[in-house]
């Protein structure tokens, strides 16, 4: 993986991160919002804006890609490269998650 | 019935320029389109509280942009010079969120920084490759005669309008900056 793009995602935004992770199902920009909506209890909420910009920036930099059209909506999935960035944004949140209970990392 | 105003909003008067709109909504009146710089034609409508949204952005696939922000709610009023003009109800407003069109400080940085290298540094090379020469032409005496006082008061003007518009959109930019800290 470039490190480049390592740099950029890795930590990523709250925006970033629930957006990539709901795409291991190919999904539009609306059906993600509502979905991350649902998976949060409502506490988190993306405008339209910041989603197309997301969506946008991902497709360039080959995290996710283009799945199928739906009645004129685009549906994304998420690609290889996204997978191992989003395996390493889940590994430093369950670090973070674990330190934060007190518990030390061994590896 | 329909009328045309004339109000100019600097590219970093956004915030300003959307209160305005939402308040004409209020008192009746409804955007229909924008011709750069000045010009906003209204349409008479039923007073409603609407919230205008622009957005400035850089798309190529405006069809897909337009069918997205369509889905959550937000009707695609016209473009002028890169921005894009969207409104939706106050009413149908859940979230803080779902009245905004960017809801991260990443995005609010993007576009802050999109409207700074595109629009803010274009007007700033043309002040100092042009009008700033010239200007210290006609302060050296350099334009005389009848034409040499025209060309002198053109640029003595564009000057002042290209000093102003510099501070005050840097200054603008700035402070929106500082707000979201971003």
């Amino acid at each position: 993986m470039e490190e480049k793009l390592r740099r950029i995602y890795v930590p990523m935004t709250e925006s970033g991160f629930y957006i990539l992770f709901c795409l291991q199902t190919p999904n539009h920009g609306y059906g993600i919002s509502q979905a991350v909506k649902q998976m949060t209890g409502g506490s988190v909420n993306i405008s339209a804006g910041t989603m197309y910009g997301t969506l946008s920036k991902m497709e360039t930099d080959g995290l996710i890609k283009f799945f199928s059209e739906e009645d004129k909506r685009k549906l994304y999935v998420i690609t290889g490269l996204g997978r191992e960035i989003l395996d390493l944004e889940i590994k430093r949140i369950e670090r973070l998650y674990k330190n934060s209970k007190g518990e030390n990392i061994n590896e | 019935m329909s009328k045309t105003f004339t109000r100019y909003f600097t590219i970093a008067d956004f915030e300003e320029e959307e209160k305005w709109l939402r308040d004409q909504h209020k008192n009746g009146w409804k955007l229909v389109k924008m011709v750069t710089p000045c010009f906003y034609t209204f349409e008479q409508c039923e007073p409603e509280d609407v919230i205008y949204r622009l957005d400035y952005r850089n798309t190529e696939n405006k069809d897909e942009y337009f069918k997205m922000l369509r889905d959550f709610g937000w009707e695609y009023v016209g473009e002028c010079v890169g921005w894009f003009y969207f409104r939706k109800p106050a009413a149908e407003i859940e979230s803080e969120e779902d009245g905004e069109l960017l809801s991260d400080n990443e995005s609010r940085a993007e576009q802050v920084g999109l409207i700074l290298r595109t629009r803010l540094a274009p007007l700033a090379l043309i002040f100092l490759c042009c009008v700033m020469p010239n200007f210290l032409k006609v302060l050296d005496g350099e334009y005389i005669g009848t034409w040499g006082k025209i060309y002198s008061l053109f640029f003595s003007l564009m000057f002042a309008v290209y000093v102003y518009l510099i501070a005050h959109c840097g200054l603008k930019l700035k402070q929106i900056k500082k707000r979201y800290d971003i």
